[in-house]
């Protein structure tokens, strides 16, 4: 039983199909990205799956649950894209992710030890343990993108469903990134991933789904990076040009 | 100036002091929550409304404080639901509610014309110092139940206001949680209106919870500073108003608002002062990334 299909899936905005009859599977413990340009509907398709945009058409199973029907969501991990600052109140960062363990506590009731615990954890497992009671508002853009990446974990999901969480952090969270989630495969825990860059977590990967205009072209091994690409030591910092040669946008050699 | 509190030994003097002490004391409780949501005017919104459920009071002739709560709170259930279901954003949704609820009250009170719009102004501005102690009780029931819930409730309001998309995906009930925030509000702005003012209820919404945010780092402190800035401005509010023979509703408000401009001043000079003592650098960046040509 998949941990995520979907069957023919569409979105669209107004009227313009944003995701066109997509067809997605990830399998318990499998790690896939979901890849793309800006605009080729990866972050619309993750948001319908997790229930934030409705379907125009298709069907949308969690666990083998009509995502209609599904109820069971501390059995997902949700990092949402990283929005600008925090909210209006100040918020330390152990409060940001004991949000993460609200879906197993009963409304109303206090924290238990096993949700302190488990927001302690996740805080460590991002490398910000020491910033528990810092406010979120001053840490870095890395820093709150972490936050958000604990939140998630602390929930201990069965998937972790991650939305662009690379985008602007600077290498350090990359590499701490690539690794945290990288412990959670071998533990078991499936992931989807939407990027749009090849980094340090493209290694780790199983599968590769890349969509372009809202429809699966590529669903297969991980693309490889080429040429230039594939040197180590190569900074993956230019934007995507399709087929042009990015010296040019850069002025010439 | 001598402070003579001789004058707190009046009864009237008591009930307003307890009456302003509770709204003092809950209002931030529900106001962290709209402050975090960027709702901060939505208190003032649903006062406006309220003078139609107060107009209903007069023209139906029943106590206008059942007319207000349920006017208020059928109010904000319309509001959620255009906010959530429709195009309409918060701002406009608000400003329908200050010309709708204005309007409303003036049109319906003309009908009523022997009560006269005069007694609409007691709304506005309050009259804590006639308030008989049934508006008391019900000002401190009220004012407990919102604050008990809002304390209980706290984590899981903190989240649906903070990200509520989040919320939504960690399966939250969050259109409940919202339409519950909405009409706590509602209850907050009616059960207090008659005795502290709809111009006093929704500064002491919003005013404790910016003055003391200045310096938390937490939800909980700023939670628990604001219920307490609120409960100490409330207080010193009325006792000031009292000494010098002026509206205790005006009073208190001006001295939020100056609590919190001395606050915002005091703050940034302190985050200035901290920063040149410390030698605080600024935080480390990425280190760059390029090679930067060779001066020749």
């Amino acid at each position: 039983m998949p941990v995520i299909a979907t069957r023919g899936a569409t979105v669209s905005y107004g009227g313009r199909a944003v995701v066109r009859e997509v067809d997605l599977e990830v399998a318990p413990g499998e790690a896939v990205a979901l890849m793309g340009a800006n605009g080729s509907g990866k972050s619309t398709l993750v948001k319908a799956i997790v229930g934030l945009v409705p379907l125009a058409a298709g069907e949308i199973e969690l666990f083998g649950t009509s995502r209609r029907r599904f109820r069971a969501w501390k059995r997902v991990g949700y990092v949402p894209q990283r929005t600008g600052a925090a909210s209006g109140v100040p918020a330390t960062a152990a409060e940001v992710v004991a949000q993460g363990r609200l879906a197993h506590r009963f409304l109303g009731l206090p924290q238990r030890r096993t949700d302190r615990h488990a927001v302690a954890r996740s805080l460590a497992e991002v490398g910000l343990g020491d910033h528990a009671h810092c406010a979120v508002d001053t840490l870095s853009g890395g820093q709150q993108q972490r936050v958000l990446i604990a939140r998630a974990l602390a929930t201990e999901p069965e998937v972790l469903i991650m939305d662009e969480p690379t985008v602007g952090v600077d290498a350090e969270t990359q590499a701490a990134l690539a690794k945290v989630v990288a412990d959670r495969i071998e533990a078991g825990c499936a992931v989807l991933l939407v990027t749009h860059e090849l980094g340090p977590l493209t290694d780790r990967l199983d599968r590769a789904v890349v969509l372009a205009d809202g429809r699966v072209v590529h669903d297969g091994a991980p693309p490889r990076p080429i040429g230039e690409h594939a040197d180590p030591r190569h900074e993956h910092s230019h934007p995507h040009a399709n087929g042009e040669s990015t010296d040019d946008f850069w002025g010439g050699k | 100036m001598s402070l003579d509190l001789s004058i707190l030994n009046y009864e009237f003097m008591q009930r307003a002091l307890i009456s302003a002490l509770v709204v003092g004391l809950c209002a931030p409780a529900v106001g962290v929550f709209l402050v975090q949501k960027r709702l901060a005017l939505i208190g003032d919104g649903l006062g406006h409304i309220a003078l139609t459920g107060v107009a209903i009071g007069f023209l139906t002739s029943t106590t206008p404080l059942w007319t207000t709560l349920a006017t208020t709170v059928a109010a904000s259930v319309v509001m959620e639901l255009l906010r959530s279901h429709s195009k309409t954003s918060g701002d406009v949704a608000l400003a329908m509610m200050f010309y709708g609820g204005i309007a409303g009250g003036v049109y319906l009170t003309g009908i009523a014309s022997d009560k006269g719009v005069a007694n609409l102004q007691q709304y506005l501005f309050g009259s804590l110092l006639t308030a008989g102690w049934s508006e008391v009780w019900t000002i401190a029931g009220g004012g407990a139940a919102v604050a008990a819930l809002m304390l209980v409730l706290r984590p899981w309001m903190s989240a649906i206001c903070s990200d509520e998309q989040y919320a939504r995906v960690a399966g939250l009930p969050v259109a409940g949680l919202n339409l519950m925030l909405l009409m706590t509000t509602a209850v907050v702005v009616s059960v207090s209106m008659r005795a502290v003012g709809l111009l006093l209820v929704s500064a002491l919404l919003v005013i404790p919870v910016v003055t003391v945010q200045q310096f938390t780092r937490s939800f909980r402190a700023t939670m628990y500073g604001g219920m307490a800035a609120g409960f100490l401005i409330a207080g010193a509010g009325v006792v000031a108003s009292a000494v010098q023979d002026v509206p205790p509703g005006a009073t208190i408000v001006l001295i939020g608002v100056a609590c919190f401009v001395a606050t915002a001043a005091a703050a940034s000079f302190a985050r200035r002062v901290r920063r040149t003592w410390r030698r605080h650098l600024p935080p480390e960046g990425e280190p760059l990334e390029v090679e930067l040509p060779a001066k020749g």
